[in-house]
């Protein structure tokens, strides 16, 4: 790659300036988390996938540490810091390095080393409200610096949810159609195999001694299992009880047990997964499901309108928004609405801005609760790319 | 003519194997000075040097292209190259040293019997203990290329320096990925391998460093040991 130029590096700077000037001014505290963290945090939220693309390390006391990938739980962490209360209400911005390996080798548009510039809030009681502010502000940044091709992609992984209780599905269904969700692969093979009631394990446990079970009476099933693996002559070892392994039979009894799921709620959920297109059309298609769905819960369609009304409260163009029902799917630690803002001189795989509501990952950093949190980092190296793009 | 390298492992098993497999083929390899010295010939074949050196450091020197040849596993080629069809050329195996790198549970897990089931207990375990599944193992590389070509990411790696086999039971680890032969050592630390859990089917085989410094004269020389070890002549694809 080659070495920044005077000139890019100056633009960077400049740009760098007004982009936190906007956020100080909107009322966000700059803050300057640590560029070493313990890898302990990223690793058990991410997950090792994770690993893959960050620079682990481990220092000469043999603390595991990495250099961070991104800013947003190095954020989390100073708020923690700062608070004893982890809910008490906050709003940070940031600029600063961040580092991800680039497994195909790195370019210009996928750096190991790049420059974020974000902010992030903590403890709002007015959930939507403060995710249209993120992503207005975000937006109002970026066209600060000079950027005007822009187009906002909406997904909101809380939105299944609700369309699962509006497709009246068994508790049992939607707890793991909910997990499966996120593992597009493992979603698609459990959506068929509920549908077809076809079973999706493969064990040599006696179908005698998973019929004994009763998850009405944990104790009974698991003296049940523990004479199945003594009989065995098996030894319980590790940390994983005898409690954990009962209860998992019992959950595939049970969903070897269950009716499967009738053929209209799985093609709703079928057709709301397949939903993508103008924010205001998708939103057509959503009322479109819910009216027609058994159960009349309005809940999923009233947060989407109302989304859409404060975006538009907030001076966002919605012809500019798209919504995408699988968006979302695949990233780390997203826990409701996500978002990106993208540049057609850039293309769909350098989005400029990323973001979203990610509620669980506090309590991942330490908090002992989860955390009203919301936030959004711009890829400052690509956005000015897209307008030197945009420019030339 | 310039020289050629060949790494023979340093000590145990694989050294005897080796040395015996050689002069099978015609291959004498002695030992040049002292006894316990590190460094030998082969009878009749002066070019050559021959480097006593352990087994993962000749995955190293292969992967950097400081030796020309070296006789190692494949698990720790596979492990330590993430590029190996590029940096490595398979020339002969060697028909010892098997050993199969797997996945294996605690045999107490009834509810288990596939990476899939693993996914399926990795989301409840972390609700009830606070952390994903950890799995002990010294082959970082080709546990995390294994588990994402099987779309399974939530677990946590613990490096593992020497008797992975007893992590469970003592608690550091969940369940492991490591090396077997027979399978006795899993089973009698109360563990079984997962029915799709085999990463790799390994065994020693005589490598060719694409990084080394490679003439005309070198590689059929390559070629002519190879042979002899009734391979077939496979040469390194750059010269």
């Amino acid at each position: 790659m080659a070495a920044e130029t005077t000139r890019d590096f100056e633009a960077l700077e400049a740009q760098a300036q007004t982009l936190m000037s906007v956020f100080t001014k909107a009322g966000y505290d700059a803050v300057a988390p640590a560029v070493i963290q313990p890898a302990d945090v990223f690793l058990d939220v991410i997950g090792e996938s994770l690993r893959a693309r960050t620079y682990v390390f481990t220092d000469p006391d043999g603390a595991e540490l990495c250099l961070r990938p991104d800013l947003t739980v190095p954020t989390c962490r100073l708020h923690l810091a700062r608070h004893a209360d982890p809910t008490t209400p906050a709003r940070y911005c940031y600029r600063g390095a961040a580092f991800r390996f680039q497994p195909q080798g790195a370019d210009a548009s996928h750096p190991r080393e790049f420059r974020q510039a974000g902010i992030e809030r903590f403890g709002d009681i007015e959930r939507e409200a403060a995710e249209a502010d993120v992503i207005a502000i975000v937006i109002k940044a970026m066209e600060k610096v000079g950027l005007k091709d822009w187009s906002l992609r909406l997904g909101d992984l809380g939105l299944f949810s609700s369309i699962l209780d509006v497709a009246g599905i068994s508790p049992l269904w939607k707890k793991r159609l909910d997990d499966a969700f996120l593992k597009p692969l493992a979603f698609r093979e459990t959506l068929k195999a509920f549908a077809t009631g076809s079973s999706v394990t493969r064990l040599s446990v006696p179908d005698a001694l998973l019929s004994s079970l009763d998850g009405a009476d944990p104790t009974a099933s698991e003296a049940a299992v523990a004479a199945y693996l003594e009989e065995k002559s098996i030894e319980l070892i590790g940390t994983r009880p005898l409690s954990d392994i009962t209860e998992h039979l019992i959950g595939i009894r049970e969903s070897r047990e269950e009716k499967p799921l009738d053929a209209a709620a799985a093609a709703l959920i079928g057709r709301y997964v397949g939903i993508s297109g103008p924010a205001r059309t998708a939103g057509a298609k959503i009322a479109e499901l819910v009216n027609g769905a058994p159960s009349g819960s309005r809940a999923a369609l009233e947060m989407y309108d109302r989304r859409l009304a404060l975006l538009a409260n907030a001076g966002i163009d919605l012809d500019r928004v798209t919504f995408s029902a699988e968006f979302g799917r695949t990233l780390a630690y997203y826990s409701g609405l996500v978002f990106e803002v993208r540049a057609k001189t850039l293309g769909p795989q350098s989005p400029l801005a990323t973001g979203g509501r990610y509620d669980g990952l506090m309590r991942a950093a330490g908090a002992d609760v989860d955390v009203s949190a919301v936030g959004a980092a711009i890829h400052t190296e690509r956005l000015l790319a897209a307008m030197q793009g945009a420019s030339s | 003519m310039s020289r050629l390298t060949l790494a023979i492992p340093s000590k145990g098993r694989l050294m005897e194997q080796t040395t015996d497999m050689f002069a099978r083929a015609g291959l004498i390899v002695r030992k040049v000075g002292h006894a316990r010295g590190y460094r030998g010939e082969i009878d009749g074949l002066p070019e050559v040097d021959v480097a006593y050196v352990s087994s993962s450091e000749i995955a190293d020197a292969l992967k950097a292209g400081s030796i020309h040849l070296g006789i190692t596993g494949e698990d720790l080629i596979r492990e330590n190259i993430s590029d190996a069809e590029t940096r490595i050329g398979f020339v002969h195996k060697l028909g010892f040293g098997f050993a199969d790198v797997v996945v294996a549970v605690p045999d107490c897990w009834i509810d288990v019997a596939t990476v899939a089931d693993l996914e399926e207990i990795a989301m409840p375990f972390r609700r009830r203990h606070g952390r994903w599944p950890r799995v002990a193992t010294k082959y970082m590389n080709l546990t995390r290329r294994f588990f994402a070509s099987k779309g399974f990411g939530d677990y946590r790696i613990v490096e593992s320096a020497g008797a992975t086999e007893g992590a469970p039971a003592a608690g550091t680890a969940e369940l492991i990925v490591d090396i077997t032969t027979t399978g006795e050592t899993l089973r009698a630390n109360g563990l079984r391998v997962l029915d799709d859990g085999v990463i790799l089917k390994s065994e020693a085989n005589l490598f060719a460093s694409n990084m080394a410094a490679w003439t005309p004269e070198l590689r059929s020389l390559c070629d002519g040991i190879g042979k002899r070890l009734g391979g077939a002549p496979r040469t390194p694809d750059r010269g």
